[in-house]
């Protein structure tokens, strides 16, 4: 044990001097959450206003009909109306940027509204994000034209006008904000930690394992009087508790970001914040503790094995496919936890996550979830432990 | 004292290195040691020599017991190699030419790391690190991180953790293979040191200056197999050639 816990400290403070491993365990989960929503959010934001405030260029071919919808256009701020363009020239105009939108009124248009048919306008643009919110102040502008259309044709049948809506639908969602957000946060949680705690355990393990082969410090420590089991638990406590750092800093940076954005509106962040209550955060990373033993323990095996870092690496990238899959399967909506998903690794993870979040996971498959996870964990330990005893495997490039 | 008897030593082939030994390969195992037998005295040096890939790792890490025997038996310092492999340990010192160091931690740390695997009392191994970076030269640089190091520096802190517990065996593994001139002559200092201090001294090497350098008794092996073994003295004594490297063709070749 003593032993064990001198190996430990060491590969701790020599993984913690490691600039790449303290990048991806600490760095890069602290800072890919603020910059990822403060970015994209701030961006998203500014795209909006852009797009709202911008001075739209609009051709208006009326064909001498509707006067009205063009005093409704020249008394739009926001658009600079030009009243010179042909038929033919639109398609060009509009390529080349110099107009936004066309609007073509056909020529029997008036007197189609006037027998109280539908008048057909022709709305002409150029298909782009941007453009699509454009395109809805203009749809607008054309459905406020036809709201007064149709104000004046039952103004003249001299009919209510709420005789037209038969059904009138009240919707009352009984389900409560917990559970509303539950199953979204719920969903995206496990693939945060779970996901960081792989990638968090997996540098330091590639660097206790094939690293030191490729170093040839390996040997040094085999002919210390340690116990090969007392180097494998060492090495192994310092991945395990890499991979937990990781997560818990990832959660820990999303939840702060969530906290000091200023771009998340203020009710749905109160939300947010009190459906994901301690109690549940700390029983979810209960779960998080046996599965992230299984990846430290697989990482290991796997770091064992390679006898380079480089081939570490590339054994280790086909890995990361089989806890993304998982979790992918999580986020489906009829996946349930149920006894069998509860015995499926990473996936019992991220539905048993989902359940605590939504508040309905049962005692029963929880327990059941719990004692997979310890059981695949004890198994892959196990298994690492032996392998590392292998002489095939430690002298594997000799 | 180091005692080999009958010492053999196969590994499993992969498929890929029995299309590299050829067609008429037909085993799953090759043997890396075969039938080894040596005694290695306390206050001599054993030299082991033979050309690249004739078993002379393989015997050394049997040793050390990073390998265990297929048969036969090895007793190190009193100790079953197989059956209490971590007394073996505690009493071995292990260098090599290619052994590596943690490039992240300073030479304190790293030389501290090792006595604590060994157990040592504190103020035995305050005084004993002291001395060895006194004698190596080592407290200047003894702060500094080891991947920042000179090669020779390098040299010197692999020695001072290969000799930081005291052993009473120290096993030499090629030490000199990619060194200078100056860093080769401290090993060969130390092997002479260490032999002067009483402990059993085992050293491979395939360079022939070496032995001519230091040996007390000597050992060839070749491709697993011992073809010689007594002291350097009666090598010496019983040469059929004019030089010794011409004697270790000599007996290679008639193997």
């Amino acid at each position: 044990m003593k032993k064990t816990f001198i190996i430990f400290k060491k590969e701790l403070l020599d993984t913690l001097r490691d600039k790449r491993t303290i990048l991806v365990m600490i760095v890069i989960p602290l800072l890919l959450f603020p910059i990822l929503i403060n970015i994209t959010t701030k961006i998203t934001v500014k795209q909006r206003q852009k797009a709202e405030e911008k001075i739209l260029n609009v051709a208006l071919i009326l064909n001498k009909n509707a006067e009205s919808f063009k005093s409704l256009l020249k008394g739009n701020k926001k658009i600079n109306l030009k009243e010179n363009v042909k038929e033919h020239e639109i398609t060009n105009k509009i390529r080349n940027g110099n107009i936004d939108f066309v609007i073509v009124f056909n020529k029997d248009f008036d007197s189609k509204v006037n027998a109280r048919e539908s008048g057909i306008v022709n709305l002409y643009y150029k298909s782009s994000e941007e453009v699509s919110i454009q395109k809805s102040r203009i749809v607008n502008l054309l459905k406020e034209f036809e709201d007064n259309l149709i104000f004046i044709r039952f103004k003249e049948l001299k009919i209510n006008r709420a005789i037209v809506k038969a059904v009138e639908i009240n919707e009352h969602d009984i389900a409560s904000m917990k559970e509303k957000f539950g199953e979204k946060i719920g969903g995206i949680l496990p693939y945060i930690f779970v996901i960081f705690c792989f990638i968090g355990a997996m540098y330091p393990a590639i660097d206790l394992g094939a690293g030191e082969k490729e170093r040839s410090t390996l040997e040094t420590l085999l002919v210390s009087p340690a116990k090969r089991l007392q180097i494998v638990y060492g090495k192994f406590g310092v991945i395990f508790l890499a991979g937990i750092v990781t997560a818990v800093i990832s959660v820990f940076s999303l939840f702060l970001t969530l906290k000091t954005s200023q771009e998340i509106p203020e009710e749905i962040l109160t939300i947010l914040l009190r459906i994901v209550d301690y109690k549940s955060i700390l029983l979810v990373f209960t779960l998080l503790i046996p599965l992230c033993v299984f990846f430290a323990a697989l990482l290991l095996s796997i770091s064992i094995f390679a006898h380079s870092f480089k081939e570490a690496q590339s054994i280790m990238t086909p890995f990361n496919f089989l806890v993304i899959f998982p979790i992918f399967i999580g986020l489906f909506p009829g996946v349930k936890l149920d006894a069998v998903t509860a015995l499926i690794p990473v996936l019992n993870v991220s539905l048993a996550t989902k359940e605590i979040i939504f508040g309905t996971i049962k005692a029963g498959l929880l327990a059941e979830v719990y004692i997979s996870l310890l059981i695949l964990a004890g198994l892959s330990l196990c298994f690492c432990a032996k392998w590392f005893q292998r002489e095939n495997i430690i002298f594997r490039n000799s | 004292m180091i005692v080999l008897d009958k010492v053999s030593k196969k590994f499993r082939l992969s498929k890929k290195q029995k299309r590299e030994i050829g067609n008429g390969y037909k085993s799953n195992f090759i043997w890396s040691v075969s039938d080894v037998s040596f005694k290695c005295q306390p206050g001599r040096i054993f030299t082991l020599v033979g050309p690249n890939g004739a078993g002379k790792t393989t015997t050394l890490r049997m040793i050390a017991t990073m390998l265990k025997p297929s048969s036969g038996k090895i007793r190190v310092a009193g100790y079953d190699t197989v059956k209490n492999p971590e007394h073996v340990r505690k009493n071995i010192g292990f260098l090599t030419g290619t052994t590596g160091l943690y490039a992240r931690l300073t030479p304190k740390e790293f030389v501290k790391y090792y006595a604590d695997l060994n157990g040592m009392d504190e103020a035995v191994f305050k005084k004993r690190r002291d001395d060895l970076f006194d004698i190596l030269g080592i407290n200047e640089f003894a702060n500094r991180r080891i991947g920042k190091l000179s090669t020779g520096m390098k040299q010197k802190v692999s020695i001072a953790r290969t000799m930081i517990h005291d052993p009473d065996v120290v096993i030499f593994d090629e030490p000199t293979v990619g060194l200078d001139v100056i860093t080769s002559r401290s090993i060969i200092q130390l092997i002479k040191n260490s032999k002067k201090m009483g402990k059993t001294v085992i050293f491979s090497t395939h360079i022939m200056g070496e032995v001519s350098l230091i040996s007390d008794d000597l050992a060839i092996i070749h491709n697993g197999k011992l073809l010689y073994n007594s002291t350097y003295e009666n090598f010496i004594a019983n040469m059929k050639t004019g030089t010794i490297e011409d004697e270790f063709i000599k007996i290679i070749k008639g193997a």
